[in-house]
């Protein structure tokens, strides 16, 4: 009966009236179009229209909320007779924003957890297809590293490390949808990233939230009318002149002579003829030598270009909001692009008198593309750019009598010319013949949901989403004939694969306040399947022709692989519950539980409980609010997150497999077949749990100076435990795949501070600054029972591991020899402590043992790619119509292993392309104080073949992420032909980087987190220059 | 309105209800893969004992490539002084100081090699232990599960007795061992042996040219026991019992092929000669890795004018090339070869005017090396430096006994890969030259001095064959080819270490590029046939002045008779194993 009377209590109206008025920014005076003026405690209201005007049905004694994003909320009496209001709205705190956090929403101002926000329009000013770069420098505790390939994902890293496996990705929810790939979102649709760092906001998500949380709000509808923009960008990106450091023909030439001069060689060189010691005086260019810059050959002014259109609108009873977008960017290395179609349609229905809401959000995206392979490795396309001699000619222009064949004017040229030209690849050819390949992808994304309100303050949501992609590649492989190492016959691969995931999520909310008391709590159930997916591939070999018409699977002559795949998914059960207790604004406490069952464990332990706590304290309401501090809220929580991403969901369970390349044999002799065999796979685990990662975080909020400053700051402690690891086995045990196990500890600490600063400097000249700072220590306390490091290889290396994640130091360190110098005479080699290899002119590495011998044992940490501090700056200037916003980010402190050098600045490292330094830097009896070694074709420990400081270099940069100059039309030369807005902008992305990195780019994206800060031919990002329109209508 | 809100909380209950307490979702098993239960069949125990058969080329496409193969290049030829590394100073730098004794126990290739021979060990463990199960569950016959076990322990064995000529002090690991307290201090020749000895009463015809059968193991027998306990009586009764009785192991015949070039032909892999060939197939869908994996990159470097199209690696020594000198057909024994080198190109561009040495030769020696001016199988004439990396850093020559002919490529090597290096051609294992050189061995030692130059001229008669001598493209000899037999009576087989210097010559230039060198060294070592170090460092000091890069300042010491056990290893195992230096 009491319900019942609630109920009626709420749907029950007494006389009302229309009540009218407008919506304007309190000092520009312009209309706020979209603000909502809602009667406080109903869900009746409105929306302001273009011109900032509104209209709504309210009683006498009524108070209105009037709101609008980014300003600070008034409140109104109606009073009797007065029929209208005409509201000034201020610019508002940051602290003041409704903040979408797990499962619930809340104001910003109440928060008691480690949570960051961004908004579209910081998002948007980096043009890229991707909305993980564009978090880079915008939120504090968020390390972004990204690069310069069309559509690549950056690396995003909350706090740190959580893993030592590497499996360190935040989980992504977008609407509700939990996924760890959101590279499909059209950054258009997005109204806000909100960033869970600590256990206080983020152990809501249980088991998958120890990489922190990343929760997506897509925008929707208002329900002011209909409103469209179109928004568009185009530009081009600039490549640059690209190294710097590497030798035309004729040095090239020159450097021989001087290998020959220190090696005392004596031969008949195949291309420059008799070395010194031979008689030559100096060497021979052939007379096809060409003086190719093979950056310039392949690299290209590459086109960028985006087009939004999205429309937008509603009433009381439905709103709704669709997007169009087609992003088309061209990578600077030819044939490289990557286009994405995608489409949005987010809608929400309110029957039942308001009581239910029906909506759906989602989004489908289409991407086509010619991706470049092997970044991160050797065969990425940029290091073959700086390994091709600059003598071989891309395209021969008179006939060269090769060493296999005749070239003639229009093929390719290549290492096939000369002995001694090296290995490399011809990059143009190379990108021509692969011009035709594409990697298809079609992606939905979506949820739907029903809400209903059961009693005052009383809801229940169920949401039902998931994800679905498709994709489909296709992979030509010409053959060659102008390299040393030629393919001889064509193949073609062709694959395909789809996966997807779904969770339903149910939840009760109960957010009430009674008097001072502010109660919000939401419980719910959620099931999770996802990894449910499907591949197959297949290639042929020996192609009749190699015309783009014929190339299927079906047509090559030989099978060379027919494989799929079939991947085992992950089931989730999870029950949560939260509790946010608020009194008088003052006093806050939040507590959070939830418990989490996982396929992925063994049936005993598969159930992990992951509470947390956190309280807040608006300390300002006791020391008196003044125009210096009119907000201080003291934050600080605790509690515990689970991770599940490094262990296999085949974790544990004991398998036998094996495909054509690991088990079968030819037992029958025939040369062409070999016989089914299966081997141990895979040593299961049964008690294989949880990573555990246990978080303490204190922090406060303030707003200074009339809350022109406001500062958040976050200090945070994490102790990530039980960490799985996959101890490697001794080799007795055979090459099976070990089991996880949880035995590493890790630590992380380490600040967030954000600072924001606004103010109005004349009345047409406002300024705003936000200031993001992160740091984060990280520490391995526990690696495995007896074993305290792990070496990390990257992709490929030519000297073996250089990475070493040690107890007691951070993960990813550099380790190897250290450099004191180079050998300057025989009798310093013969007074050394013995080491191979050594030399005047060579390495000489620190004796750290004191033996008489340079041994492994010598080797010890030489850099750290974990940077002390990375940063973000944003400045904005407004005067009048016009805006100005320039974004710098950086990192400081951070170690980069230039692997590049292994290739240019030692001659024996493979005949390619080398290095100014080695030609002109390098030590001869006259340069001793030279920092490269002596210029000499021996290979050994004192040369190119270990790990050693000399590749270490400092990465740190400040770059200037963009500057972007706009000008809207004045709303009363727009508003005649329909516009409701009108800005051009111009926009410079790159423009400049301040490093002393000799490398193209100090921002890193590739390699795992154990081997990460490491340059194997990084797509380096560049400078762009776009112009760029934004209309609504 | 009343009615309206029950029929709601109702629909929120049902909802709920609906998906809790489903203990039955959060139980997924694994897609794609197989348990232990579904394979303890004769059948399902028949694939396992293939991938066992599958680590006999030492390689695999889960962690095992050119750096563990069994056709021992790297640790037999090369370490052995036949061969360099070849190619350029910078390529597979591992390599390096593996060729200049300076090897440390960090050095990669020597993990790889380690965790091969386990995981072929761990393979048949694993065949042995589901096969226990099919026993007990009656899904094997007793018959086939005897031929399966015995097949299983002759694999291991091989595969352990790899590890321990190796690394010398090894852990012997069975289907029962502890895994978590073996070590490497018990000896572990005993159990080698033993398990060998279990193939030994397999039937010599197993149906197919791939399985192990009897023949096989005895000569493996033969083999463990002259390498670890230098018993030669044991030895010589089982390889006489092998070329009187044995078969290949689909009892077809074995013997010596007609001409010495044809042993090495990859239509020939499982020729008369071939008592056991690894088998590799091409374009079976395995990408090359039931290929010549091991090989691939062991092929000369003249972009398609030359076989495979990679890498240059595995280039012959000139000592080697040097000791096929003959005088009145016979090896030079003492050495000397080295004050008469035969001629070579070094230095010389392929423009320059080149004459081939035109001295006396042991023919073998064009079917072993790839030099300037002789036919290279059926790709014409080398053409000298063209045909190598960097002449200068390893030599002028080329490694030709694994290599293709021309006509074959497509159909003997793998097609649409980054190279055709990837071949049919299928490392001869064991061949039956190999046999009649262990037993004249043991002959020898034994003091059987002309029963072991029978045996020894048995195999100089055969590379007498003119027919089998290269020929150029007039059909005339490429080289001055001559050869004899080593007459009964005086030298060298008027003493035994006489004898024994001939033997080791002839091994040399019989079995060279194959393998066997540094493990035949290390033997001999043991049983005072020959100071190992000292013949080393000869060689070593002769190779120095003319590849001056290659070898820097090394020498042999007598701890470089072993490779170290890898310190990977040592660190996992927690202090359990070892070092043996």
């Amino acid at each position: 009966m009491l319900l019942f009377f609630a109920i009626l209590a709420t749907s029950s109206a007494y006389a009302q009236r229309q009540i009218s008025g407008t919506v304007t920014d309190g000092v520009t005076g312009e209309p706020l179009i979209g603000a909502s003026v809602l009667i406080q405690g109903t869900s009746t209201g409105s929306i302001t229209d273009v011109d900032g005007s509104f209209t709504v049905e309210a009683s006498d004694g009524n108070v209105l909320v009037v709101s609008y994003t980014g300003y600070n909320p008034q409140e109104l009496t109606v009073q009797s007779g007065v029929s209208t209001y005409n509201v000034e709205l201020e610019a508002g705190l940051v602290i003041d924003e409704v903040v979408v956090t797990g499962y619930t929403a809340q104001q910003k101002k109440d928060l008691t957890g480690a949570v960051s926000t961004v908004g579209t329009d910081e998002l948007l000013k980096i043009p890229a297809s991707n909305p993980t770069s564009q978090l880079q420098g915008r939120v504090s505790g968020v390390t972004v590293s990204g690069d310069g390939r069309p559509g690549q994902p950056a690396k995003v890293r909350i706090r740190g490390f959580t893993s030592l496996t590497g499996a360190n990705d935040p989980l992504y929810v977008v609407d509700g949808v939990p996924t760890q790939d959101i590279s499909t979102l059209n950054p258009n649709d997005i109204e806000t990233m909100t960033v869970l760092k600590d256990a206080g906001a983020a152990s809501i998500y249980g088991s998958r939230a120890a990489n922190g949380v990343i929760v997506v709000t897509t925008k929707s509808g208002t329900r002011a009318g209909v409103q469209v923009n179109y928004d568009m960008y185009v530009g081009v990106q600039d490549p640059g002149p690209g190294p710097d450091n590497l030798l035309n023909t004729q040095q090239y030439a020159d450097l021989q002579w001087l290998v020959y001069q220190n090696d005392g060689t004596d031969e008949v060189h195949p291309i420059y003829g008799p070395s010194p010691a031979a008689g030559g005086a100096s060497p021979n260019l052939p007379p096809w030598a060409a003086n190719t810059n093979w950056w310039d050959v392949a690299t290209r002014d590459a086109l960028i270009m985006n087009h939004d259109l999205s429309l937008s609108g509603g009433n009381e009873n439905a709103k709704f909001y669709a997007g169009l977008n087609y992003f088309n960017q061209e990578g600077i290395v030819i044939e490289n692009f990557l286009k994405r179609y995608s489409a949005r349609l987010n809608s929400e229905f309110t029957i039942a008198n308001g009581r239910i809401k029906l909506g759906e959000n989602f989004t489908v995206t289409g991407r086509t593309g010619n991706g470049v392979a092997g970044i991160g490795t050797e065969d990425s396309p940029i290091t073959e750019l700086t390994r091709a001699q600059p003598i071989i000619p891309a395209i021969v222009t008179q006939e060269i009598e090769g060493v296999s064949r005749t070239f003639v004017p229009g093929e390719f040229g290549g290492t096939g010319i000369s002995p001694r030209l090296g290995n490399s690849g011809n990059v143009l050819a190379d990108r021509t013949r692969d011009a035709d390949d594409r990697g298809n992808d079609i992606r939905a994304l979506g949820s739907a949901y029903i809400d209903v309100k059961l009693i005052e303050g009383l809801s229940f949501r169920s949401t039902f989403g998931g994800t679905y992609q498709s994709g489909y590649n296709t992979n030509w492989t010409n053959a060659t004939y102008e390299s040393a190492e030629n393919i001889a016959t064509p193949s073609y691969n062709e694959n395909s694969y789809v996966n997807s995931d779904w969770v339903w999520t149910n939840t009760l909310t109960f957010d009430r306040d009674f008097g001072a008391h502010s109660i919000l709590a939401v419980g719910g159930y959620e099931a999770v399947k996802y990894g449910i997916s499907r591949s197959v591939s297949a290639t042929r070999a020996g192609y009749f022709s190699d015309a783009f018409n014929f190339r299927t699977v079906s047509n090559g002559a030989t099978i060379q692989a027919a494989n799929s795949g079939f991947g085992t998914p992950t089931s989730l059960v999870s029950y949560f519950l939260r509790a946010d207790y608020s009194f008088n604004d003052t006093y806050y406490l939040s507590g959070t539980i939830r418990r989490d069952g996982s396929s992925r464990f063994g049936p005993d332990v598969r159930y992990g409980t992951f509470p947390s706590i956190s309280a807040g304290l608006r300390v300002s309401e006791f020391i008196g609010v003044s125009d210096f501090l009119s907000d201080l809220k003291l934050r600080g929580g605790y509690g515990t997150m689970g991770n599940q991403l490094p262990v296999s969901p085949s974790n544990q369970f004991s398998l036998f497999g094996g495909g054509t390349g690991d088990s079968f044999y030819d037992l029958g002799g025939t040369g062409t077949s070999s016989l089914q065999g299966f081997r141990p796979t895979r040593i299961g685990n049964v008690d294989t749990q949880w990573e555990t990662q246990i978080t303490t975080n204190i922090g406060f909020d303030a707003a200074l100076f009339n809350s022109a400053l406001q500062v958040s700051f976050d200090w945070y402690n994490k102790k990530s435990q039980d960490l799985l690891v996959v101890v490697p086995l001794p080799g007795v045990y055979g090459a099976a795949a070990a089991p996880s196990l949880n035995i590493g500890d890790m630590r992380n600490s380490g600040i967030d501070l954000q600072l924001d600063y606004r103010t109005r400097i004349t009345n047409d000249l406002s300024f705003n600054a936000t200031f993001t700072f992160t740091t984060y220590e990280n520490e391995i306390l526990k690696y495995a029972e007896n074993i305290d490091f792990f070496d990390s290889t990257p992709p490929s290396t030519r000297i073996g591991a250089f990475t070493r994640n040690q107890v007691g130091r951070s993960l990813g360190e550099f380790f190897g020899y250290n450099v004191t110098g180079l050998f300057q005479s025989q009798s310093e080699v013969d007074g050394a402590p013995i080491q191979d290899g050594a030399e005047p002119g060579f390495f000489r590495y620190e004796n750290i043992d004191g033996d008489d011998a340079i041994t492994p044992d010598d080797r010890t940490f030489i850099g750290n790619p974990n940077p002390d501090f990375t940063y973000g700056l944003n400045l904005g200037f407004d005067f009048k119509g016009f805006d100005l916003s320039a974004f710098f980010t950086g990192s400081q402190g951070n170690d980069i292993f230039n692997y590049n050098r292994w290739w240019i600045d030692f001659w024996p490292s493979f005949q390619g392309q080398k290095s100014t330094d080695l030609l002109n830097n390098s030590w001869t009896p006259e340069r001793t104080d030279a920092m490269t070694p002596k210029a000499s074709n021996k290979s050994n420990f004192s040369t190119n073949t270990q790990s050693v400081s000399y590749y270490i270099e400092d990465g740190s940069f400040f770059r200037l992420r963009t500057l972007q100059l706009g000008y809207s039309l004045p709303a009363n030369v727009i508003g005649n032909v329909g516009f409701s807005r009108a800005r051009v902008y111009l926009q410079g992305t790159n423009l400049f980087t301040l490093t002393d990195y000799s490398g193209l780019d100090p921002d890193l994206n590739t390699g795992a987190d154990t081997a990460f800060g490491v340059d194997l031919g990084n797509y380096p990002l560049v400078k762009q220059f776009l112009v760029g329109i934004n209309l609504g209508f | 309105m009343r009615q309206f809100n029950i029929k709601i909380i109702f629909l929120c209950l049902a909802l709920v209800a609906m998906n809790s307490c489903k203990e039955e979702f959060l139980e997924i098993t694994p897609r794609g893969a197989l348990d232990a239960q579904v394979l303890a069949t004769a059948d399902g125990v028949n694939s396992l004992l293939i991938s066992s058969y599958s680590m006999l080329d030492g390689t695999a496409s889960n962690g095992f490539g050119w750096e563990s193969a069994n056709s021992n290049w790297v640790y037999g030829s090369i370490r052995g002084m036949v061969a360099n590394k070849g190619t350029d100073s910078g390529d597979q730098p591992d390599i390096n100081p593996l060729q200049t004794f300076t090897e440390a126990a960090t050095n990669p290739y020597l993990d790889i090699k380690w965790r091969s021979c386990y995981e072929g060990i761990a393979r048949c463990n694993e065949a042995l232990r589901v096969l226990a199960v099919a026993e007990e569950n009656g899904t094997v016959s007793a018959d086939e599960a005897d031929s399966f076990r015995r097949q299983a322990r002759t694999l291991r064995g091989f595969y352990h007795l790899e590890a321990w000529r190796i690394y010398g002090q090894i852990p012997y690991v069975d289907e029962n061992t502890d895994l978590t307290a073996v070590t490497n201090q018990d000896d572990a020749r005993g159990p080698i042996i033993a398990d060998l000895e279990a193939g030994t009463t397999l039937p010599n015809d197993m149906g197919q040219v791939g399985r192990f059968n009897g023949t096989v193991a005895k000569f493996l027998v033969a083999k463990a026991e002259m390498q670890m306990n230098q018993n030669w009586s044991k030895a010589a009764g089982l390889l006489q019992d092998v070329i009187d009785n044995g078969t290949k192991p689909d009892g077809s015949e074995i013997g010596l092929d007609a001409l010495y070039g044809q042993v090495f032909n990859a239509a020939n892999r499982n020729g008369l000669e071939a008592i056991y060939t690894v088998q590799y197939s091409v374009n079976d869908g395995s990408g090359g890795w039931n290929a010549g994996w091991g090989e691939v990159l062991n092929f000369p470097y003249k972009s398609g004018a030359s076989p495979g199209g990679c890498c240059g690696f595995f280039q012959p020594s000139f000592d080697y090339v040097n000791s096929f000198r003959t005088e009145n057909g016979l090896p030079l024994l003492d050495n000397s070869y080295n004050d008469d080198p035969v001629k070579n190109d070094q230095g010389l561009t392929p423009d320059d005017a080149f004459t081939p040495d035109e001295g006396p030769l042991d023919p073998r020696l064009d079917w072993s090396v790839g030099r300037r001016g002789i036919p290279y199988l059926d790709w014409g004439p080398h053409t000298g430096s063209d045909w190598v990396r960097d002449q200068s850093y390893a030599g002028p020559y080329s490694p030709k006994k694994q290599v293709y002919e021309q006509s074959q490529e497509g159909s003997f090597t793998e097609v649409g890969n980054w190279t055709s290096g990837y071949t049919a051609n299928g490392y001869r294992l064991i061949r039956y030259a190999d046999a009649v050189l262990l037993l004249a061995e043991c002959q020898i030692e034994s003091n059987q001095l002309d029963a072991a130059r029978q045996n020894i001229n048995l195999i100089r008669a055969r590379a007498a064959n003119p027919d089998g001598f290269v020929k150029d493209e007039t059909g005339k000899d490429a080289a001055n080819y001559q050869i004899a037999e080593y007459p009964a009576g005086g030298f060298p087989f008027d003493s035994q270490d006489n004898a024994r210097t001939a033997l080791q010559m002839e091994r040399k230039l019989e079995l060279g590029m194959e393998g066997h060198r540094y493990f035949d060294l290390q033997r001999w070592e043991k049983a005072g046939a020959i100071d190992a170090v000292d013949e080393l460092n000869r060689i070593l000091e002769h190779e120095r002045p003319l590849l001056p890069a290659l070898y820097g300042p090394a020498s042999v010491e007598p701890v470089d008779l072993l490779f170290p056990v890898p310190q990977r290893q040592i660190d996992l195992m927690e202090g359990r194993l070892q070092q043996n230096r």
